[in-house]
C-alpha cells in the first residue's frame, strides 16, 4: 500500500509535466533549428506523440491503481513556495472525479494529437502548433489535478495562454490576432475573479488547498461563502463563454480545426463546469449563487439556442449548440444536480470532440440542401433579429467597455504627450531615426537653425528649464565677475598701475622735480 | 642616499640629462619617458615598506638647513601624503607619454615638465614648512613657462592669470605661516612643532589664521569665488599640462587645507558650516558651469572645481567617512580628471577644434576613443563600480553624519554631472555622420579621424584601470589612508 503510494507519488507529476516538457523540447529544437521545415516534422510528431502518450500511460496507470488497490485522493509531493504563512504546495488531488476528468482530458489530447500529424502536415508553423497543442494539454491536466487553488490557476492561465496563440496561429492575418486578443481579454476578467477567488480562499480559510477549502466551506459566513463562490463562478462563466461571455467562443474558430475541437468543443469550455463540481460544498452554503448560476445557464442555453437556428456553416453550428449544453451542465450545477453535470461534461465532451472533428467531412456526407428558417423565428421577426446578431452581446460589451477604456487611453496619451513629455523634458516623438526620410528631415532642420552652438545648452522639461537658468545666470556671473573683473580685470588694473607709476617715475627722473622732492624732505625735516 | 630624497631628486637628475643633451636628439623624450617611469616604479616600491596601521610620518629624514631660522630639509610620507606621491608619479609618466605631439623646443618642455614632477613630490613630501612653501611657489614656475610657451590662443594672459592669482594666495598663507612662526615657543618651521605652537593659540587667533591658508589653498582647489584662474589655465595650458593641472596640482590645495585642520582643529570646527556652504556652493556652481560649456576642455575643467567642492565637503565633515571620502575623491578625480583630459587632448590633436558641436558619430568613426571617453564620464559621475563612487559615497555618509538631509544638494550635484556628461557622450559619438556634402563646413577631415594608437591607447588604459579597480576593489586605497584617517577623525572627536 505505502509502496504503491510511493511508486504513485515519484510519478504522477509526470503526468502533466511530460507534455509540457514535449513542447519545450519542441521549442528548443526549433529556436536551434533542428526541426524545422518538412524534414523536421516527423521529429515533432515523434516528441508531441512520444510525451503525450507517455502522459497517457501513467494517467492509465494510476487508474489501475485506483481500481485494484485504493483510490489515491489527495498527494503533497513539495512545497512550491512559501512566505510566512502563505504557502503554496505541490500537490495533486486524485478523487474519483479528478482521475475520470484526466482520462478523459488525456486520451482526447492523445487522439487530437494523432488526428493533428496528418491534418496539419506541411502547414506553415507546423512545429508551433504541436508546441502549443503539448502545452496546452500539459496545462489542462494541471487543471483537473492539482490539489490547490493556485496550482489549479497556473493550469489556467496556460491554458488561456495556449488558446490565445493557437487562435492567433495565422497571425499575419490582421482578423485573427484581432479576435485573439480579444478573446485573451474576455478570459481575463474572468481570471481576475479567479486571483481575488485565491485571495478570499487565503484570507477567509487560511488555506490554498482544495480538500480543506472545501472542508471548512461549512465554517464560513453567508457573506463569505456568497462572496467566495461569486468570484469562482466569475472565473468560471468566462471561462466557458456562458452569458454574457458567450461571444468570445465564436471568435476563437479562427484556430486550426483540432484545436477549436480540443479546446472549445470538448476541454476548456468544460473548465468552468469543472470547477463548479469541484467547488459543490461552496455553492451549496450560497443558494443566491446557485441560483444566479442556474440563471446564467438557462440564459445561455436560450442565446445558444436561438443563435444556432439562424448559423448556416458547421462550425458554427457546433460552437452554439455546445455553448448551450454547457449553459445546461451549468443548469443543472445551479439545480443541485452536480453528479448530471459531470456525467453530462464527460459524455458530451467525447461527443463533441469526434462532431469538431467530423465536420470538415460532413460538407461531403450532406446530401440534402439547407434547412429552412425555423417556423417560430419566422413568426417572430425581432427574435430573427436578435439571434442573427447574437443578442447584441459583442456590441454591447463595446459599447459599455471597450469604447470608454479607448476613449480614456486616448485621454491619457494626450496627457501623456502635451504635459508629461514637456515637463519632464521627453521629445513629443522619440528621437530615433526610421527611415531616410526623417534623417534627411532632421538634417535639413539642424542646418536651418542658425545658431547651433547654442543648442548644446539647451534642455527640455521643468527640471532642464530650471538647469538652464540657474547656468544661465551663474555663466553671466562667472563671465563678467570672476573671469572679467577678477582675471582680466586684475590684469588691466594692473597694467594701468604701472602705467602711472612709470609715469611718476620720469617725472621724478627728471631734475626739478629731484630738487622740489629734496626741498620738500628738508622742510619735513626742518 | 635617503630614500625619499632620492626619489626627490630622481626627476632633477633626469632634468639635468636633458639639460646637456642636444636640442634635436630624440634621446630627449626617451630619456624623459624612463625617468617618468622610474620614478614611478620607484614611488611604488614604498608600498611594501609602508606601515598602514600607523599614522606616523614614515621614511622620514630631518636635516636641520638654517639653524638661526628654524627651517630644515625634512621629508616623510604618510596615510595622507603617500597616496598623492603615487597619483603625481603616475600622471606625470601619463602626462610624459602623451606629450608627442610636442615637437616644438621638446627639450625645454621635457625638463620643465620633469622640474614640475620634482616639486609636486616634494610638496607632498615636505614635512618642514618652510620647505612646503619653497616647492609650493617651485612648480609656478615650471608651470608658468608650460603653459605660456606651448599653450593655446590665449596662453599669456592664462599663465599670468594663473601665476597671480595663485601667489596672491600664497601672501595670505605666508602671512599665517609667519604669524604661526612667530607664535611657536622653539621658532621652527618643522611641521611638528608648528602644530604644537598653534593649537596653544586662542581660538579667534586660530580663525584668522586659517583663513590666511584658506585663501591660500582655496585659490589652488580652487574654491568658489577665487577660482577665477582656472578655466583659462585648464583650457589655454597643452593637454598634458591639464592632465597635471587637474589631477595634481589642484590636490595640493586640498592636501594643504587637510593638513593645516590638523594644524588649527579648533579653527576649523569654528568654521565647519562656512566651509560646508562654500563646498556645496562650488560643487553646484561647478556642475552647472560645466553643463552650460560647449568647449569640451572648459566644461572639464569646471567639473573639477565641482569634484573639488565634494573634497572640501568631505574635509569640512570632520569625520571618519569624510575625510576617507575626501581621500578617496582627490585619487578618483586625479585619475578620472586625468584621463579625460588625455582622450580629450588627443582629440584636440586630430582636429583641432574643442567645440561640442563639430563631432558626432564619434562611435562609427573612432571607436576606441568612444570607449574610453564614455568610461571616463561615467567615472566622472560616480558610477557604481569607477573609484568616484567609492568617494562620493564615503562623503554623503559623512555629510549625512554631520549635517543631515543638506547633502540631498550633493545628489542634485551629481545629478547635473550625469547631465553633462550624457549630454556630452550622446553629441560626441551618436548622430549621423559627417556626409560627403557637407563641403560648407570644415569638416571633411572629421570622417578620416585615425583612432588611439598604441601608445595612447596604453597611456588611457592605465587610467581607466586605475579607476575601474579602485572602484571594484577599493579596499587597498582604503587601507592606506584607513591609519591617518582615524587620526584626522580623532582629532575632532577629543575636540568636540
Amino acid at each position: 500500500m505505502n509502496e504503491a503510494n510511493s511508486v504513485l507519488r515519484t510519478f504522477v507529476w509526470l503526468i502533466p509535466f511530460l507534455p509540457m516538457l514535449g513542447s519545450l523540447l519542441i521549442a528548443i529544437g526549433f529556436v536551434s533549428c533542428k526541426n524545422r521545415g518538412e524534414s523536421g516534422e516527423s521529429q515533432t510528431t515523434l516528441i508531441a506523440n512520444g510525451t503525450a502518450m507517455l502522459s497517457l500511460l501513467i494517467v492509465l496507470a494510476v487508474d489501475v491503481h485506483a481500481i485494484v488497490i485504493d483510490i489515491p485522493g489527495y498527494l503533497n509531493l513539495a512545497q512550491w513556495f512559501s512566505s510566512g504563512s502563505y504557502q503554496v504546495n505541490l500537490s495533486f488531488n486524485l478523487d474519483t472525479f479528478a482521475l475520470v476528468m484526466m482520462t478523459l482530458v488525456a486520451l482526447i489530447s492523445v487522439l487530437m494529437i494523432r488526428f493533428s500529424v496528418n491534418y496539419m502536415h506541411r502547414e506553415a508553423g507546423y512545429q508551433r502548433f504541436f508546441m502549443i497543442m503539448n502545452l496546452f494539454m500539459g496545462a489542462m491536466l494541471l487543471i483537473v489535478m492539482s490539489g490547490n487553488v493556485v496550482l489549479t490557476f497556473t493550469g489556467w492561465e496556460l491554458a488561456g495562454v495556449s488558446s490565445y496563440l493557437l487562435i492567433a496561429y495565422v497571425y499575419d492575418r490582421p482578423i485573427a490576432t484581432q479576435n485573439a486578443t480579444r478573446v485573451f481579454i474576455t478570459n481575463r476578467i474572468g481570471d481576475a475573479g479567479f486571483i481575488i477567488g485565491i485571495f478570499l480562499s487565503f484570507h477567509l480559510l487560511n488555506t490554498l488547498e482544495w480538500t480543506e477549502i472545501l472542508n471548512k466551506a461549512d465554517s464560513l459566513s453567508p457573506l463569505g461563502s456568497n462572496i467566495l463562490a461569486a468570484t469562482f463562478l466569475l472565473a468560471a462563466i468566462a471561462k466557458s463563454a456562458q452569458v454574457p461571455f458567450a461571444p468570445w467562443i465564436s471568435r476563437a474558430l479562427e484556430g486550426p480545426t483540432p484545436s477549436s475541437a480540443i479546446f472549445y468543443g470538448s476541454l476548456m469550455v468544460h473548465a468552468g463546469v469543472y470547477l463548479m463540481i469541484r467547488l459543490q460544498p461552496v455553492l451549496e452554503n450560497s443558494p443566491i449563487i446557485m441560483s444566479t448560476l442556474a440563471f446564467i445557464g438557462l440564459l445561455t442555453v436560450i442565446y445558444g439556442v436561438f443563435s444556432n437556428l439562424v448559423q448556416t456553416d458547421v462550425k458554427s453550428n457546433l460552437i452554439f449548440s455546445t455553448t448551450s449544453q454547457v449553459g445546461l451542465m451549468f443548469f443543472s450545477c445551479g439545480m443541485g444536480w452536480f453528479e448530471l453535470a459531470s456525467w453530462h461534461l464527460v459524455l458530451h465532451a467525447m461527443w463533441r470532440a469526434y462532431q469538431f472533428l467530423h465536420a470538415p467531412a460532413m460538407m461531403h456526407l450532406m446530401v440534402h440542401k439547407t434547412r429552412p428558417v425555423n417556423p417560430i423565428l419566422k413568426r417572430q421577426g425581432w427574435l430573427y433579429t436578435a439571434s442573427l446578431q447574437r443578442f447584441w452581446l459583442d456590441p454591447m460589451a463595446d459599447w459599455l467597455l471597450v469604447k470608454p477604456i479607448k476613449r480614456m487611453a486616448h485621454d491619457i496619451e494626450c496627457f501623456d504627450e502635451k504635459v508629461i513629455n514637456r515637463l519632464v523634458g521627453l521629445p513629443e516623438q522619440t528621437n530615433a531615426i526610421t527611415s531616410i526620410a526623417d534623417w534627411e528631415h532632421q538634417k535639413n532642420r539642424t542646418q536651418t537653425s542658425a545658431d547651433e552652438k547654442e543648442q548644446v545648452t539647451r534642455a527640455q522639461g521643468v527640471a532642464g528649464k530650471i538647469l538652464e537658468g540657474l547656468a544661465d545666470m551663474l555663466f553671466w556671473f562667472e563671465e563678467h565677475l570672476v573671469l572679467k573683473s577678477g582675471g582680466e580685470g586684475l590684469l588691466k588694473l594692473l597694467n594701468l598701475i604701472g602705467h602711472y607709476l612709470l609715469q611718476i617715475e620720469v617725472l621724478l627722473s627728471q631734475p626739478r622735480y629731484l630738487m622740489l622732492l629734496i626741498i620738500a624732505t628738508f622742510v619735513v625735516i626742518i | 642616499m635617503h630614500s625619499l630624497t632620492f626619489l626627490l631628486l630622481l626627476p632633477v637628475i633626469g632634468a639635468t640629462i636633458i639639460s646637456i643633451l642636444p636640442s634635436q636628439s630624440t634621446l630627449i623624450r626617451k630619456t624623459a619617458i624612463i625617468t617618468a617611469a622610474l620614478t614611478l616604479i620607484y614611488a611604488t616600491s614604498f608600498i611594501l615598506g609602508f606601515d598602514t596601521s600607523s599614522s606616523a610620518m614614515q621614511f622620514s629624514k630631518i636635516v636641520p638647513w638654517n639653524i638661526r631660522l628654524g627651517t630644515s630639509f625634512a621629508l616623510g610620507i604618510d596615510g595622507i601624503s603617500f597616496p598623492m606621491v603615487l597619483l603625481a608619479t603616475l600622471l606625470s609618466f601619463i602626462a610624459i607619454i602623451a606629450s608627442c605631439s610636442i615637437t616644438d623646443h621638446s627639450k625645454g618642455y621635457y625638463l620643465l615638465m620633469l622640474l614640475l614632477e620634482g616639486a609636486m613630490l616634494g610638496v607632498f613630501m615636505a614635512q618642514d614648512w618652510s620647505l612646503f612653501y619653497l616647492f609650493w611657489e617651485l612648480t609656478l614656475i615650471p608651470l608658468f613657462f608650460l603653459i605660456d610657451r606651448w599653450g593655446g590662443k590665449r596662453r599669456s594672459m592664462a599663465s599670468l592669470n594663473f601665476v597671480l592669482y595663485t601667489m596672491g594666495g600664497s601672501v595670505f598663507m605666508l602671512l599665517s605661516l609667519l604669524v604661526l612662526f612667530d607664535a611657536t615657543p622653539g621658532h621652527s618651521f618643522a611641521m611638528d612643532a608648528m602644530l604644537e605652537g598653534a593649537r596653544a593659540l586662542p581660538r579667534e587667533t586660530q580663525v584668522l589664521i586659517f583663513l590666511g591658508f584658506l585663501v591660500g589653498f582655496g585659490v589652488k582647489m580652487p574654491i568658489f569665488p577665487i577660482h577665477g584662474w582656472l578655466p583659462l589655465a585648464h583650457v589655454e595650458a597643452p593637454s598634458p599640462v591639464s592632465i597635471l593641472l587637474s589631477g595634481i596640482l589642484l590636490k595640493m590645495g586640498a592636501y594643504g587645507l587637510i593638513r593645516t585642520a590638523f594644524m588649527l582643529p579648533e579653527a576649523v570646527l569654528s568654521l565647519q558650516t562656512f566651509l560646508m556652504v562654500l563646498a556645496l556652493f562650488s560643487l553646484i556652481y561647478g556642475g552647472l558651469l560645466a553643463w552650460r560649456q560647449s568647449d569640451l576642455k572648459g566644461m572639464i575643467a569646471y567639473s573639477s572645481i565641482s569634484h573639488m567642492g565634494v573634497v572640501l565637503l568631505g574635509i569640512a565633515a570632520l569625520n571618519m567617512a569624510g575625510i576617507t571620502g575626501a581621500l578617496m575623491q582627490m585619487v578618483a578625480h586625479g585619475l578620472v580628471a586625468g584621463a579625460l583630459f588625455l582622450l580629450i587632448g588627443l582629440l584636440y590633436e586630430r582636429t583641432h577644434t574643442r567645440e561640442i558641436t563639430d563631432y558626432r558619430s564619434l562611435v562609427k568613426i573612432t571607436p576606441r576613443f568612444a570607449i574610453f571617453i564614455s568610461l571616463a564620464f561615467i567615472a566622472a559621475v560616480g558610477m557604481p563600480g569607477t573609484a568616484g563612487f567609492i568617494a562620493e559615497l564615503h562623503v554623503i555618509i559623512g555629510a549625512f553624519e554631520q549635517w543631515g538631509w543638506i547633502v540631498l544638494l550633493v545628489s542634485i550635484g551629481v545629478m547635473i554631472s550625469a547631465a553633462y556628461a550624457a549630454r556630452t557622450m550622446g553629441r560626441l559619438f551618436t548622430g549621423p555622420a559627417y556626409s560627403g556634402s557637407d563641403r560648407s563646413l570644415s569638416h571633411s577631415n572629421m570622417n578620416n579621424i585615425s583612432d588611439l594608437q598604441p601608445v595612447e591607447l596604453f597611456a588611457a588604459s592605465i587610467l581607466v584601470f586605475g579607476f575601474l579597480y579602485l572602484g571594484f576593489f577599493p579596499g587597498f586605497a582604503l587601507d592606506l589612508i584607513h591609519a591617518s584617517a582615524t587620526h584626522f577623525s580623532q582629532l575632532f572627536v577629543a575636540i568636540k
